[in-house]
Formats: C-alpha cells, structure tokens, sequence
C-alpha cells in the first residue's frame, strides 16, 4: 500500500485538487472518480500505487476543486480533462474511470485517442440504452440509493446514508460540514448529466475512434447501470471486453478494491 | 396597505388510498377533466369575486404537472382575469423565467395582460420550484444563470426599442421586437416570491422590486426573511418601502373562533398532507451552498412536519378564527413583519366554495376596514398604487 499525496494544479478553470503517489508502470494511471468524488484514502489506489504512478484528480466541484461555474457540459468536461493531462505533462496514459469517471474516460479517448493507453471502465454511464434505463441517482432517497451503489448493507457508507436519510424531515439536525461537499458534488454531476441524464447522444457514434484495449467490468450487484451498457460500450470499441465482478455494487472499487486492483493489473500490464 | 385574494387552484379530489406525493409522479390518471373543469371555473369566480369585495388585487402563480396547484399557465388565467375585472391589479406571482425559450415570451404575455387589463398586470418572476426540474427535465445547476438572464433580456424587451439583437450565454436571439408593449411604462411593477434565498434578497433589494415570502413557515422565519430584506435594501443605501414587502398566508374567517376551526382543519390538513408532500424536493446546484444553509435552517419548522393544530395556532400557519381574531392576528404581523401588502390564502385544499365564499366576505366586511384604518400611512388602493421606482 503506497499512500498517495494530495497536492494541486492550476488549470483554466482554476486550481484542481489532485492525488498522486507511486511509480513504475508502462505509463501513468489517470483515475477518474465517479459522483460521489472518491479518491481521498482510497485503498484501491494506494494498492495500484504499489506498482506504477498514480494520479488522481478531481473534477471541478469536488473536493476543493475550482471551476463549475465554467463547465456546462459534458464537452467542456473532456476538455478540462485534456487541460489536467498536458498541465500535468502526461503525453499518455492508462485511464481507470468509474461510472461518471468511465463516461469521462470515453468521452476523453474519442476525442484524443492516442492520449489513452489502456482503459478500464467501471460501470460507467455516458451511453442511452433502449430498455436499459440508468437509475435515477437524483432527488432519491439516501437509503434507496445505498442499496443500489453498494452489494453489502454493512459497508460504512452505506451505513452512514442510511443514517443521514433518517433526518431528512428535519436537515437542520445535519451538520452542514457533512453536506455542503454532497450538494457540490450533486451540482457538478448535474451539470453534466442531468438532460442528457448522465449519457452524451453522439458518445455511441464515437466510440469506433477509440484505440486503446479496453476492460468494462460490470458489477453484477449494480444497482445503477445494467449490464447492457457495458455490453453496449464492448461491441462499439474496436478492442473491448466485458468482465463481470462478483459480490459488488455499483461503487465496487470502493466495495471490492482487491478484485478490481487484480483485473486493472491484469489489463494495463506491469 | 394592499390586500390580495391569492387563488393556487388546488386539486381537491385526490383518492384517499393514494399516499404518494403530489408533485413529479402523482399519476396524471388521477386528473378528472370535468372536475378540472368546474374547477377553474369556480376558482376563476373566486378571484373575480375579490374584486366586488374591495380587493386591491388578486394573485396567480405557476406550477407544473402536480396535484397541489392546476395551473401551469397562470397567464390564460390572468388573462381571462385581465377581461372580468375592471380595477383589481392582476399578480402574476410568477412565471418561472427559466422554463420560457426563449424567454421573450414572458415579455409578450405580460404585456398582452397588461394591455387587455389597462395596466393593471403585477409581473412576477420567479425561478421555478424544485419540482419544475424534474417536470421540464431542466438543468437546476442553471437554474440562477437562466433566471438573472432571462429577466435582463425581458426587461430590456420592455425598455429598450427594438428591433434589437440579444447574445447571452442561455438565450441568444437575432430579432427581439416585442409587440405588444405593455401599457404601464418603463414597466408594470415586479414582484419576486422567494423563500429566504440570499441570492434572491440580494436581487430584489438591488432591483427595488417587491419582495413576495412564500408560506407554509413558522412565523418567526418570516420575521427573519423581511428583517434580512430590510438589511439588503440598506446594502443597497436605501430604506425598504412597505410596499416592497408582502406576506403570503392562508386566511379562514367565520362567525367565531370555534366555528372557524371547525369548518376549516380538514380541509387544512388536506392541503398540508396531501398536497404539500414533494413541493420541497431541491435539485442539484438548484440553490448556491450559502443559500442551502440558510434555508436547511428553516426546514425543521416547513408544515409538512406539523402534526397538531397548537403548532398551527402557534406558528401561525394559517390565521384563522373570528374576524376580531383575524383582525387582531393580522394587524400585530403586519406591524411586526413591516408588510404592505398583504397576500391572503382564502381557498385552501379541500375547502369548499360556500366557506370560501363566506370567509372572503367576512374577511373583506370585517377585517379588511379594519386594517386599512390601522396602517392608513402605507394605505393604497387599486391602480393608484406608484409603482416601485424601476430598474436602471
């Protein structure tokens, strides 16, 4: 376990909170966190630090990151991601994206595809599937949404939701401290996923310039994406394959970091 | 001191076996069209009605695809208003900026209203409730962004000759001409309802608009609300006028106190129970985190956590009772709050038209001469009303 040092980089949007540790590898890991901003402590990245550089930034309204008021979409999005990696003077790279994360990655890969590796896409949205719909994540209840993010009812965010979700006739009885980074990181997800909800109509008409072998794993506990988009990103890449996860929700990496550690180092190579 | 008749034209006739909310995904199947019918009928007769009473005004409002208020487009209804009514002035309390594209429609329907009505059209404008972002699958995290442009772009249509080109981030128009133009000039009187956002404050008090509290709060957060638009007009270097301020509440007069309660609670508890239930959903970035803050703080004290009618008395959710009761309710609030314009809630929920009708006639024999003898320094009537100064 390498523990990742948290530390900043100026962008055009203003000044991104990033994680980074590690070293080796056949290129840097870029890890892109999903809606709920994970990164901070997270085990599955100190594992990967073992073995090669890790970096992990935060989209801007996560964490202390600046800038929302100057992302409206999902475009201006990927190119904030393509401003991160020439400011951070990464020429390429292996990507790691988890649900908004993996939306993030494809949208990044189709446009500069020679930027990318290697990819692994966790559960990730970004596509419209007919008769597949992506649960809603937003204005739901916090104990709805803990059974559908996490396979164990004992995992302590899930906990913790469904503890928080027991105040809110009465929110005032929340520290704020504990909300303020929830309403940030739902802002910023809904500026770039709530019509289109949380998929890019063009995305799938794409995916063909992609370049980079590519992983989608599915955790078959997912509450919030069906197995057909996974499906769906694997038939549009050129080099892409499915891997289904056991016992994990749709936070798996958070829930099962051993697992996903094993696979994305099976993918991206020593 | 002005008196408004406030109508939301609720659905009253929800099944009993429903419990879900009345807002988003209350199925639509529940909509009678016949019922909906006589409905806006007998509301429509319930406004007009104020005006033969010695209203000022009377009020309409904008919601979307919920059971709590039948009137997505308060401006048919303002407009047929515009034509039974010969004094009353006719407040749009508002329409939801951001869900106008373009926004110049806004522009074009309030001064069709104020053209047919002989410029008697209070312009409302309003962001829109959380609910309408689900309903209009509109971003919230735009929600500010659209409203502070579309409310830029219709008061230049207003002021401003066209034809005239408008390039904004949202909105971004090549010929915006407005005809009509409304009568009242530079423009009619603005009102903003609002519920204790700061941005908001902040928007009246620079503007000099009229600032409208939404109810359904304890008393005391109202106290708050005007004390911190009072503060936000003396940022801005000068005193609030009375008539910047109006205090919506649910009003029920009877012959006495007992038969007040009586004939009233069900109907309250329906409208509390029934229809509020999902009114209070905030979408993301709807609201900016200091602006959330201060309003979590008030949240405890929404109606929807009520249980007993004490906390009702004692929270003055509703002012109901005889008319010395009212009365004297009425006139410590008005004197406490600093309002001059006072939005009264006659129909409520379930409550049928006869104690409607009643109630507004107590309410305007009884309660209002009263009043207007109590604050006759801020006392206006009509379309004598000045206009609060406009914008620049």
């Amino acid at each position: 376990m390498t523990v990742l040092a948290p530390g900043t980089v100026e962008t055009a949007v203003g000044s991104i909170e990033l994680h980074r540790g590690g070293s080796g590898g056949p290129a840097p890991l870029l890890y892109l966190h999903s809606a709920q901003g994970e990164a901070p402590g997270m085990v599955l990245l100190e594992e990967l630090a073992d073995t090669r550089h890790v970096v992990a930034p935060l989209f801007p309204g996560f964490g202390a990151s600046e800038g929302l008021e100057l992302i409206d979409d999902i475009e201006d999005a990927a190119f904030h991601l393509l401003d991160v990696l020439d400011r951070l003077e990464l020429p390429w790279c292996d990507v790691v994206g988890l649900s908004l994360g993996g939306w993030m990655a494809a949208e990044l890969a189709v446009r500069w595809p020679e930027r990318v590796r290697r990819m692994v896409l966790v559960n990730p949205v970004g596509l419209y599937v007919e008769g597949a719909p992506i649960t809603e994540i937003f204005g739901r209840s916090l104990a709805e949404l803990a059974d559908e993010l996490f396979a164990d009812r004992d995992y302590p965010i899930a906990q913790l939701m469904r503890a928080m979700d027991g105040m809110e006739a009465d929110p005032s009885q929340i520290p704020f401290d504990l909300v303020r980074p929830v309403l940030q990181a739902q802002a910023a997800t809904a500026k770039v996923g709530w019509n289109p909800y949380l998929h890019d109509p063009k995305l799938r008409g794409r995916l063909g310039r992609i370049t980079s072998p590519t992983v989608i794993i599915h955790a078959r506990q997912d509450g919030i994406v069906p197995r057909a988009h996974a499906e769906a990103y694997a038939s549009a890449i050129r080099d892409a394959t499915v891997v289904d996860l056991d016992d994990a929700g749709h936070l798996a990496p958070l829930e099962r970091p051993g697992p996903v550690a094993t696979l994305v180092v099976d993918h991206l190579g020593d | 001191m002005r008196f408004f008749s406030f109508h939301l034209m609720p659905y009253p006739d929800l099944p009993a076996d429903y419990d879900g909310p009345a807002w988003i995904t209350c199925p639509n199947e529940l909509f009678d069209p016949r019922l909906g019918g006589d409905l806006y009928n007998r509301y429509i007769d319930e406004l007009v009605y104020a005006e033969e009473l010695g209203f000022d005004g009377v009020c309409v409002n904008e919601h979307h695809q919920n059971a709590y208020g039948i009137m997505p487009s308060p401006n048919l209804i303002a407009s047929i208003l515009a034509r039974l009514t010969s004094r009353v002035r006719i407040a749009v309390v508002g329409n939801a900026l951001p869900l106008y594209d373009p926004p110049t429609r806004v522009a074009e329907e309030f001064a069709m209203i104020d053209c047919i009505s002989g410029g008697r059209l209070i312009a409302g404008m309003v962001v829109g409730g959380g609910p309408e972002y689900y309903s209009f699958s509109l971003n919230p995290a735009h929600a500010r962004e659209r409203f502070a442009e579309a409310h830029e772009l219709i008061l230049k249509v207003w002021t401003e000759p066209g034809p005239f080109e408008y390039i904004g981030k949202h909105y971004k128009l090549r010929y915006v001409n407005s005809w009509p133009r409304p009568i009242q000039q530079p423009h009619p009187e603005i009102w903003i309802p609002g519920v204790g956002s700061l941005e908001t404050l902040e928007f009246v008090a620079r503007h000099r608009y009229a600032y409208m509290g939404i109810p359904y709060f304890h008393i005391s957060v109202f106290e708050r609300m005007f004390a911190m638009m009072r503060e936000a007009c003396r940022k801005e270097g000068y005193e609030a006028d009375p008539l910047q301020l109006g205090w919506l509440v649910p009003v029920f007069v009877a012959e006495t106190d007992e038969e007040a309660r009586r004939r009233y609670e069900e109907h309250f508890w329906y409208f509390v129970r029934r229809l509020l239930p999902g009114i209070n959903i905030s979408p993301p970035g709807y609201t900016s985190v200091r602006s959330t803050e201060n309003i979590m703080k008030n949240a405890g004290t929404f109606a929807l956590n009520l249980d007993s009618w004490d906390q009702v008395v004692e929270g003055q959710y509703a002012i109901v009772g005889s008319p010395e009761t009212v009365t004297e309710l009425l006139a410590a609030n008005v004197d406490r709050l600093g309002v001059g314009n006072l939005l009264g809630l006659f129909q409520l929920g379930t409550l049928p038209a006869a104690d409607t009708k009643r109630s507004l006639e107590l309410f305007a024999g009884e309660v209002m001469p009263k009043l207007r003898a109590t604050f006759p320094g801020t006392q206006v009537s009509g379309a004598d009303v000045a206009t609060p100064a406009a914008t620049s």
